[in-house]
């Protein structure tokens, strides 16, 4: 009698069903979230990126309509390129490096050691604090003076001959840029993989053991594959905040010396505030927008596949 | 069985969820935060103005209030480098405060010609004082015949110096460029930084170019930006590639605190205020800072930087000082308006310019000077003077373009024909 209540029940709220199985999600409750994300994202978006198409300032109504002019030069704007190289060199270091450093902390603080969670915390710990603050702080520390910041703490355990003009000298800026940046979201690469290590089951661990696994052999064969999902995640995350990185860049170098921190975030934020060249700006923001898009593409289709094959 | 209990993507997610709204929140927060910008509707008159001009501006406005009991203000300041940015986007998105800081001619995207071009500011030419503009200032004020901003007078740029410092090393102040050179070399030997230089600070990078062009460029041409805008000369081609040959010889010999690339402006302004460092070249409107920075203030003074051997040659820059306007689009223009017109009288220039040590506007009778501006005075009585360089360039990419040129220099990435180069492309851009 129960059994059957509970059919007629069932029947009487029937669910849609999936083509493969299982309750198709209700759409319809997406839509207040879906308009909201049109109306504060998409319209600025699509309104905004037809005046990579005109000659417009940034101020007042006079605009004409150029075509693609604003593409063509930026394809032979040397200081835009220069500005892809560093972006790319900035991505590249940021992703290969925050990766493994959070990587290694995560290993670290995952295993038994008493104080974990305290290690947890001390390594999180930048991440909640604002990168403008970060910034700033990181340019007290990159003082060229011998007697300040780092260069003082070189000197001061006799490493002086590798005291440097941090932010100052073209040839090391962008890395002690790129460097800060990873100090500060090492910590955040660290919880993902931890989220991550938390879910390969020790079963595993304890029967490769027992066949004879040593450390090595076990994160090879068992924590690496069943850690896609989270290198998936942060190697995303990390490729598409590199290609974007602004606000460390402007706190602590404004591009400079000359152009040697300038990336694509930068050189849109200055052609529209500080030459006056909205219509240029736009167009570097689509170019930009476009090629984020595409590298996350290709990149989260190569990682799924290896997810898989994991 | 086992292999269902790894973490899926969808999982890791829930579990980053969190952080990543929190980290996103933070930063929404941040960007959106001090939206308060549209202030024309009510309250009290909304006025953003230069760092360098506030000891004057606050003293005009404080004085005004006293004498109108129904006017009230809401005053704020941004340094030179956040002028162009959010001033400009509070422009863009028809927000900008009533009253707000402008730049003197052309050259910036925050300039009185760039922004009167897109009908963004108020035209004052009906106030009194405008007819009182000197002929050769005009077109630091006026656009196609009106005036768009009130300026409380011209800024020296010169050699601010630590007069115990140049004791210490038994030096004198220098009139020709080897003397220069003989006191930096006197001042190195006793231990003190001759020329303190903070060129991670963007505009400081162009300072001891415009200090020497004067001198090397000017002085020879005096229609030399009238030949630039007509093509016939270069940068390329003219004294500005001797006088950043001096720049870098200043760097070469060592005359400058090391590395000058990674030391900002209030590092520099520090070292001569304390001593350590003997000289800086700055506009007289930041006297006031290295004042502060300095245990004894009377011990600093101001000297023409000779740019050449020829003491006749030796001009000097001196352009209007950061100006104030009314924004278009003001719902309290009149009241913006008559406050104006009460800083173009010669009472309120004169406390204004000295506030801030810069020569005034105009004088009725005796004007009341910095006495450290005095050795510049007869240059400027004799027409040695040249508005700083920038407010005849005829876009907003030039002098950014110079800023980066110097420190590539500075850094060793680049050479004076290559710098030049850049600012002549720059130059050749469309405004």
């Amino acid at each position: 009698m129960t059994v059957t209540a509970q059919a007629v029940r069932r029947d009487a709220v029937k669910a849609p069903r999936r083509r493969g199985g299982g309750i198709a999600p209700p759409w319809l409750f997406a839509v207040p979230a879906l308009l909201i994300y049109a109306l504060v994202v998409l319209y600025p978006a699509f309104s905004g990126a037809g005046s990579a198409f005109t000659d417009w300032s940034g101020v007042g109504a006079q605009r004409s309509f150029v075509g693609l002019d604003n593409f063509q030069q930026l394809f032979h704007d040397d200081q835009a390129l220069g500005a892809l190289r560093n972006t790319l060199l900035l991505t590249v270091a940021i992703v290969v490096v925050q990766n493994g450093i959070g990587l290694l902390l995560a290993l670290g603080v995952h295993t038994g050691i008493k104080s974990r969670m305290v290690l947890r915390v001390v390594f999180f710990a930048p991440v909640v604090v604002s990168p403008v603050m970060v910034s700033f702080l990181w340019k007290y520390v990159y003082n060229p003076a011998p007697d300040a910041g780092l260069n003082a703490a070189l000197g001061a355990i006799g490493l002086g001959g590798l005291r440097q003009d941090w932010l100052g000298n073209p040839s090391i800026a962008l890395w002690s840029v790129a460097f800060t940046v990873i100090w500060q979201c090492a910590g955040y690469s660290m919880v993902i993989f931890l989220a991550g290590l938390e879910g390969v089951p020790q079963e595993l661990h304890e029967s490769a053991m027992v066949d004879g696994a040593g450390t090595v052999a076990r994160f090879r064969h068992i924590t690496w594959p069943l850690l896609a999902p989270a290198v998936t995640i942060n190697l995303m995350l990390s490729t598409v905040g590199g290609l974007t990185l602004f606000t460390q860049i402007i706190a602590m170098t404004n591009g400079g010396p000359g152009y040697a921190t300038d990336t694509l975030s930068t050189v849109l934020y200055k052609q529209a505030f500080v030459f006056g060249k909205f219509g240029y700006s736009t167009a570097v923001a689509l170019v930009l927008a476009i090629f984020v898009a595409a590298v996350s593409f290709i990149q989260i289709g190569y990682l799924r596949s290896r997810e898989t094959a994991a | 069985m086992a292999l269902e209990r790894s973490v899926s993507r969808r999982r890791l997610l829930q579990l980053v969820g969190g952080a990543t709204v929190t980290a996103g929140l933070a930063g929404a927060l941040s960007a959106c935060g001090g939206g308060n910008g549209s202030s024309s509707s009510g309250g009290p008159l909304k006025v953003i103005g230069a760092g360098s001009q506030e000891a004057g501006l606050r003293k005009a406005l404080d004085d005004y209030k006293k004498a109108h009991s129904d006017f009230d203000f809401n005053l704020s300041f941004s340094p030179a480098d956040q002028l162009q940015t959010a001033l400009r986007a509070q422009l863009a998105a028809g927000n900008a405060p009533d009253l707000h800081a402008v730049y003197p001619g052309n050259g910036s995207a925050m300039s009185m010609v760039q922004l009167s071009k897109a009908n963004l500011l108020t035209d004052l030419s009906s106030q009194s004082w405008t007819q009182k503009i000197p002929t050769g200032f005009k077109g630091a004020f006026q656009n196609d015949g009106k005036t768009f901003i009130f300026s409380p007078g011209t800024s020296v740029l010169g050699a601010i110096y630590n007069k115990k410092a140049f004791a210490t090393a038994g030096v004198d102040v220098p009139t020709t460029w080897s003397e220069l050179l003989s006191v930096c070399d006197k001042l190195k030997k006793k231990g003190i930084v001759p020329i303190a230089l903070g060129a991670q600070t963007p505009w400081v990078t162009q300072l001891i170019d415009y200090a020497l062009v004067p001198g090397t460029v000017y002085a020879k041409t005096p229609d030399f930006d009238d030949k630039m805008t007509a093509g016939s000369a270069s940068f390329a081609d003219s004294g500005w590639a001797d006088a950043m040959n001096k720049y870098l010889e200043l760097q070469k010999k060592g005359f400058f605190n090391d590395n000058p690339n990674g030391t900002t402006y209030e590092q520099a302004t520090s070292m001569v205020g304390t001593g350590k460092a003997a000289m800086a070249v700055q506009v007289s409107a930041v006297l006031q800072a290295f004042r502060q920075a300095s245990p004894t203030p009377d011990d600093l003074g101001m000297f023409p930087f000779p740019a050449t051997d020829v003491a006749a040659d030796n001009w000097i820059p001196g352009g209007v000082v950061v100006g104030i306007a009314v924004s278009a689009k003001s719902k309290k223009a009149e009241q913006a308006k008559k406050f104006i017109e009460y800083c173009g009288q010669p009472e309120v220039v004169n406390a204004w310019a000295e506030a801030v040590a810069c020569v005034p506007l105009y004088s009725e009778g005796d004007a009341k000077v910095d006495p450290v501006l005095k050795p510049f005075l007869p240059y400027l009585k004799d027409n040695k003077a040249v508005p700083f360089m920038d407010q005849r360039w005829p876009n907003a990419e030039v002098q950014p373009t110079h800023f980066a040129v110097v420190q590539e220099l500075l850094g060793g990435k680049s050479t004076v024909p290559a710098a030049l180069k850049k600012m002549d492309e720059a130059y050749r851009k469309t405004a």
